[in-house]
């Protein structure tokens, strides 16, 4: 753990990957306390303040109907944090789960589910979720469910792989000889290896999960108003570009910033792990 | 006297979708309780898969078609059922391979995966009792340190070390039976004849019959009591160590042991891949001295 530490520490960009990370999360955590309009991220209007530049009553300046914009991102994180996690705590397991039967078994199982993944992965992600969102009602849960059903694919195809050659190493063999069942072999031996990809696949994701979840949103498809999502802030703003610039670039800058974190930090791990592409 | 191994006319061949490949033809082989038999050949004779059937683990491949007896304790291997074949893996039998450090599990400790081999015996053993039967396994097979070792992980272990916890993992559960393949050929030389005398101490004292398989002559003429030489798929020469080395006597036996490379540097003579000679019927030197 400590070593593990030392190395993230010793490249500046996962270091700083790890401090952006820490800081999302914590104004997330901490948005009712520090955000300057804590009301401002429901149905409030305050038309004497609209359409108002960044200024030293509101940092980002104010949205059309005068909320603070700066208030509204600190708790737009908390939903996308919250999105990325549920998605990828529901998307990890299946897939993991997929991934190491497919992998370790192989045969006739590991091909149909394999098969089943491909055909996931041949419509592109954000295609399938658009699709999903058209026919289900606009809401969080149902983001997160078209988001989870693109994403677990990947990391079964992930697992797969990495399970395949891990059944080729010897203690794998070594466990067989032992008598050891399919269930422990799989889950007990090879899962343990697998993880190291796994946790740096996750934190990666974590940035590109904000970004389809932005991308839903912007396209009127994710979360609602007034709930404030940084997708649809930027959608909203995007048609004042350029006389009110604050409107859209700040929520863009706050998806930027996000994403940048967690690839940095997904980097760091990588080179910590010692996982290869 | 009732055999531990006793092997009749075993055949195997792979099939696949478009043809059959035979690869072993009917092999006999016997191994008693408490002695060390060598399986010699080059690679591809059929040593490793004559050893997975032993185990019962080929016989669970589709592709593989296994005929003949193989019977272990007096139960043959072939008939038993998946299950009955793995509870006899890791208890009655135990293997230990080519590169002991690829064979232990890199993420859990040596301490970790020990008490996973001794809870194949008895799964309830308290913590405690499991330690100290860890820990005097590890004395026996001159480990320095024993409970530095259980907590340690595999790669923090010289090659050697491991090899040795190996044995000592092999040998936890008083086999019967222990197939050794290749053993210690991925280490270097003086530690691989360092690790087989201790092995060799290790059998003779749990009384544990041992299945050898290996091409190295050297180590095979050090180590067994008698010998099989395999060929494609056929056993061409057997009989106690000693009696074969002095007289080998069928041809490919003896293109084997000329292939030995000598510190004289006189160059190898080249054993041909095929050879009508070869084929020629098998020999057999007589039972035990």
């Amino acid at each position: 753990m400590i070593r593990a530490l030392r190395i993230l520490a010793s490249n500046p960009l996962s270091l700083f990957g790890l401090l952006l990370v820490v800081l999302i999360v914590l104004v997330a955590i901490l948005a009712p306390w520090i955000a300057p309009f804590p009301t401002h991220n429901g149905a409030v209007v305050d038309f004497a303040f609209a359409n108002k530049a960044p200024g030293a009553r509101n940092w980002m300046g104010t949205d059309l109907v005068g909320r603070d914009i700066f208030s509204r991102i600190l708790y737009a994180y908390q939903i996308s944090l919250t999105l990325g996690i549920v998605v990828l705590a529901i998307a990890t397991p299946i897939g993991t789960v997929v991934g190491l039967i497919a992998g370790y078994s192989g045969g006739w199982l590991g091909t149909v589910l394999m098969r089943i993944v491909d055909v996931f992965l041949s419509i592109p992600p954000l295609v399938l979720a658009i699709a999903m969102m058209g026919v289900l009602e606009p809401t969080l849960t149902n983001a997160m469910l078209a988001v989870t059903v693109m994403w677990w694919p990947w990391y079964a195809r992930l697992v797969y792989s990495v399970a395949r050659s891990e059944r080729e190493e010897g203690y794998v063999l070594a466990a067989e000889v032992i008598g050891a069942n399919t269930a422990h072999i799989t889950f007990r031996e090879i899962l343990p290896n697998c993880l190291p990809a796994i946790i740096t696949k996750m934190t990666l994701d974590m940035g590109f999960v904000i970004i389809i979840a932005s991308s839903l949103s912007f396209l009127g498809l994710g979360v609602q108003p007034p709930t404030p999502d940084l997708g649809s802030m930027v959608a909203e703003g995007a048609r004042y570009l350029p006389d009110s610039w604050w409107l859209t670039v700040f929520p863009g800058l706050a998806i930027l910033v996000a994403v940048f974190g967690f690839n940095l930090l997904g980097d760091g791990l990588r080179d910590v792990f010692g996982v290869d592409e | 006297m009732s055999s531990v191994l006793n092997i009749n006319n075993l055949t195997l061949s792979f099939k696949t979708l478009m043809q059959r490949v035979d690869v072993l033809h009917g092999i006999d082989l016997r191994i008693e309780a408490g002695e060390k038999v060598a399986l010699v050949g080059e690679s591809g004779s059929g040593k490793s898969v004559t050893a997975r059937i032993i185990l019962g683990l080929l016989q669970e491949t589709r592709s593989a078609v296994v005929h003949g007896s193989v019977l272990f304790d007096g139960k043959d291997i072939n008939t038993l059922t998946r299950k009955e074949r793995a509870a006899l893996r890791g208890t009655a039998m135990s293997m230990i391979f080519q590169d002991p450090s690829s064979s232990l599990n890199p993420v859990f400790t040596i301490g970790h995966q020990f008490t996973e081999v001794l809870k194949r015996r008895e799964a309830k053993i308290s913590q405690a009792d499991c330690k100290k039967r860890c820990l005097k396994a590890l004395i026996e097979v001159a480990i320095p340190e024993p409970a530095r070792v259980l907590s340690s992980y595999p790669f923090q272990l010289s090659g050697g070390m491991n090899q040795r916890v190996m044995i000592a993992m092999a040998l936890a559960n008083q086999p019967s039976l222990l197939l050794a393949d290749e053993p210690g050929t991925a280490l270097d030389v003086s530690v691989q004849a360092q690790t087989l005398k201790l092995m060799h101490k290790m059998v003779t004292n749990h009384n544990t019959a041992v299945l050898f398989i290996s091409h190295n002559l050297g180590v095979v003429r050090e180590f067994a009591d008698r010998v099989y030489v395999i060929y494609r798929g056929n056993i061409v020469e057997d009989g106690p160590t000693a009696a074969l080395f002095a007289n080998p006597t069928h041809p490919y036996t003896r293109a084997l042991m000329a292939a030995v490379p000598r510190i004289t540097g006189t160059g190898l003579p080249q054993v041909p891949e095929f050879s009508d000679e070869f084929l020629a019927p098998r020999v057999s030197h007589g039972v035990n001295p």
